[in-house]
């Protein structure tokens, strides 16, 4: 009997993940074989030169691709195998996104944005939960823009309403994709603080797939990929750090 | 060359039925005139003769307005493009130029391509019924001089359409081309009061000569050459004021599919472009208010004559088989129109879904499923259809019971209640139903495959 992934302390694990693309003659390996765990109430940010197989590590693992070999577990539930509409009420309930690009929906407010993935599963927000959303909306200083929509705010007020919506349904998992890259640097550094207080106050699991040294020194624990490998699991480092040992891997390969 | 395809088309529509139109319009006045019932009684060989200069006004106006609403909802499906070419150095103006350059040629090309097969389809009609009987041999030419009125007509608003359409090239950033910039819906929204004013003005003049009409028509049937000016400037009016109108009859039939996620959102999708919605519906607004209307009148006028022949049998011999000839042509010529009208709406919601597809990768993510993907799209097609047609319904029975007023007053010496042509309007609401799925079909299909890693891409 398998040891579960909560009894490791973990919101989410892969095992010999393997994902290819293409056909045999061409054939590319994205993933080629990881074996890695989130731990639960960490920050923790993925990081690799560009073709290294974080964002398929990161779709993966969220259930929005799937794999070509391996398992895959959220909680203690294995999706590797799971059909799109299971994957997708997954989604709906137990992992939450924020996107590069922010991705509201232009036709709703902020309140309308916040809420809509309980409006996707059919219900409204019971009154427990919408405490929550209202602290959230406090807490990210959200509370005076509820009905503006996504086209009347700046960059980084999209991002708080997107943080906002990723975590209104406690999510098991937050999966962040280069949060701050369409974000000047101290709006970034904003966004970044955020989500780091998620973790420490809330004990909200987040994942992030970043390139940027200073977005992963917001993080408690950093893990490095190249050539659809794990290279390297280390703790918080420091931006300089992350971007020396980021410089030594490039030239490594 | 896709552009230059769809408007050659649909200029090509426009002039086959306009073309068609006056052709089967000849053939039926030298019918008449070689009939000698009907050729002797004065009153109703100038009612059809009224008729036919109405329907000749209504297929160049309708050729009109679906060219040019066409036309736009093409140009603006490809401001990206543009937003490309101008991002790599092209002017404004040569862009525009350059549009306007192609609608003329589309216009020209369709115009007389159309002209051809209208021709023919008239011919054909002709041949098939005097095989079957229902015409004789009367020698009808089909170079008709007044044939040039239609392709003039539709050279011109095609080529008008592509310079009015393309004013909106000058509205296109380059920086429109990268992407990533929340998309400028609430800008197209902006109202223009000059116009709004025109249309105002055009409808309250336009229902006061429909009102005029119909009080002259209790003297004289040619009233109803008022009552046609009444409505085209009302009904102008109403196209032109399209961008007021139709959004908040859009969001109140949005209301009736519930309070859903999926109904919500896609009642919002349905009003995020109002200009282009509104252009998409009020083609088939246009068409459905024509059916209509003539249903509406047909029926009035049926029911008047089955009274006038009760009381004057030998006058109105023979005129109910002719009406029921006439009708059933012209309700095929502008079913045309209500055609013209349905690309126009299959383009419109193709080209939105087309335009979102990182959105709709985004709900999937969030956890939208392809069920509610479906049911969104379904219910936006739904809510275009539905809100078109009824407002058809309700402004062609208006219409047509104010022609049938302004025609047969002085017959009746009174008022008339107008006539429900229930057959006409039972296959307008199973074309609607059908048209909402054929709407729906491809661009459902499109956004069902739309995998949410989709909305994680960056562009």
């Amino acid at each position: 009997m398998d040891i579960s992934t909560s009894d490791m302390g973990l919101v989410a694990r892969v095992e010999n993940l393997t994902k290819s693309y293409g056909t045999e003659r061409t054939r590319v390996d994205a993933l080629r074989g990881i074996t890695v765990g989130i731990r639960r109430g960490e920050f923790t940010a993925i990081m690799g030169p560009s073709g290294s197989g974080k964002s398929t590590l990161m779709h993966i693992m969220a259930g929005l691709d799937s794999p070509s070999g391996g398992r895959v577990w959220l909680g203690d539930t294995e999706i590797g195998g799971m059909d799109d509409t299971r994957l997708t009420l997954l989604r709906r309930r137990r992992v939450g996104f924020v996107f590069q690009s922010f991705n509201l929906v232009p036709t709703l407010d902020v309140a309308g944005n916040v809420e809509l993935p309980f409006e996707l599963d059919g219900r409204r927000p019971s009154s427990q939960e919408l405490d929550w959303i209202a602290e959230l909306e406090s807490s990210l200083g959200l509370v005076d823009r509820l009905s503006h929509r996504p086209h009347e705010l700046s960059g980084g007020q999209q991002q708080r309403v997107a943080i906002a919506r990723a975590l209104a349904t406690r999510p098991e998992l937050v999966f962040a994709d280069e949060p701050t890259g369409n974000l000047d640097s101290r709006t970034g550094r904003e966004v970044l603080a955020l989500m780091q207080g998620a973790t420490r106050q809330y004990g909200q699991s987040i994942a992030m797939v970043t390139h940027d040294p200073v977005a992963a020194s917001f993080a408690d624990r950093i893990l490095f990929l190249a050539d659809g490998l794990v290279v390297e699991d280390r703790g918080h480092m420091e931006a300089a750090e992350i971007a020396t040992f980021m410089l030594t891997m490039e030239q490594a390969a | 060359m896709r552009l230059r395809f769809s408007s050659v088309l649909v200029a090509g529509i426009s002039s086959a039925f306009g073309v068609g139109l006056l052709q089967v319009t000849g053939l039926l006045t030298a019918q008449i005139g070689a009939d000698d019932v009907t050729g002797s009684s004065s009153t109703v060989g100038l009612m059809l003769a009224i008729l036919a200069w109405v329907f000749i006004l209504i297929a160049v106006y309708v050729g009109a307005v679906v060219t040019s609403n066409t036309f736009s909802t093409i140009v603006a499906g490809r401001a990206r493009e543009i937003a490309l070419l101008r991002l790599l150095g092209s002017t404004a103006r040569h862009q525009r130029l350059a549009i306007s350059r192609e609608g003329l040629v589309a216009g020209i090309a369709g115009a007389v391509a159309g002209a051809l097969v209208g021709s023919l389809l008239a011919f054909g009609l002709e041949r098939v019924s005097v095989a079957v009987g229902w015409f004789q041999e009367v020698g009808y030419s089909y170079l008709q001089p007044s044939l040039l009125f239609p392709l003039i007509a539709i050279v011109l608003t095609t080529w008008l359409a592509s310079w009015v359409g393309s004013r909106r090239v000058l509205s296109v950033t380059p920086l429109q081309a990268i992407g990533g910039a929340q998309e400028l819906s609430r800008e197209e929204a902006v109202q223009r009061r000059g116009r709004n004013v025109l249309s105002l003005v055009l409808v309250i003049l336009g229902a006061a000569l429909l009102v005029l009409g119909m009080l002259l028509g209790l003297l004289s049937p040619v009233a109803v050459l008022i009552g046609v000016v009444g409505g085209i400037l009302s009904f102008t009016g109403l196209v032109l004021g399209a961008d007021v109108v139709m959004p908040p009859a859009l969001r109140l039939v949005g209301r009736w599919f519930g309070r859903s996620a999926p109904a919500r959102l896609a009642a919002e999708n349905a009003l995020r472009h109002p200009q282009r919605s509104s252009r998409a519906t009020i083609g088939l607004v246009i068409g459905v208010t024509l059916i209509t209307m003539f249903g509406v009148a047909t029926a009035s006028f049926a029911d008047i004559i089955r009274e006038q022949q009760r009381l004057q049998p030998e006058v109105y011999q023979g005129t109910e088989q002719m009406l029921t000839v006439v009708t059933g042509v012209f309700s095929v010529l502008i079913g045309f129109s209500a055609l013209i009208a349905a690309v126009g709406l299959v383009n419109n919601l193709s080209l939105s879904v087309l335009q979102r597809t990182r959105e709709l990768g985004l709900l999937r993510a969030l956890g939208f499923s392809v069920r509610q993907v479906r049911r969104m799209i379904l219910t936006e097609s739904a809510q275009l259809t539905v809100t078109a047609i009824v407002l058809g319904l309700v402004l062609g029975t208006i219409y047509g019971w104010a022609g049938a007023q302004s025609l047969f007053g002085a017959i009746t010496k009174g008022f008339v209640l107008p006539g429900v042509p229930w057959l006409i309007v039972g296959v307008i609401v199973v074309a609607g139903a059908a048209l909402t799925a054929i709407a729906s079909f491809t661009p459902t299909r499109r956004a069902t495959r739309v995998t949410p890693i989709v909305a994680l891409a960056v562009e």
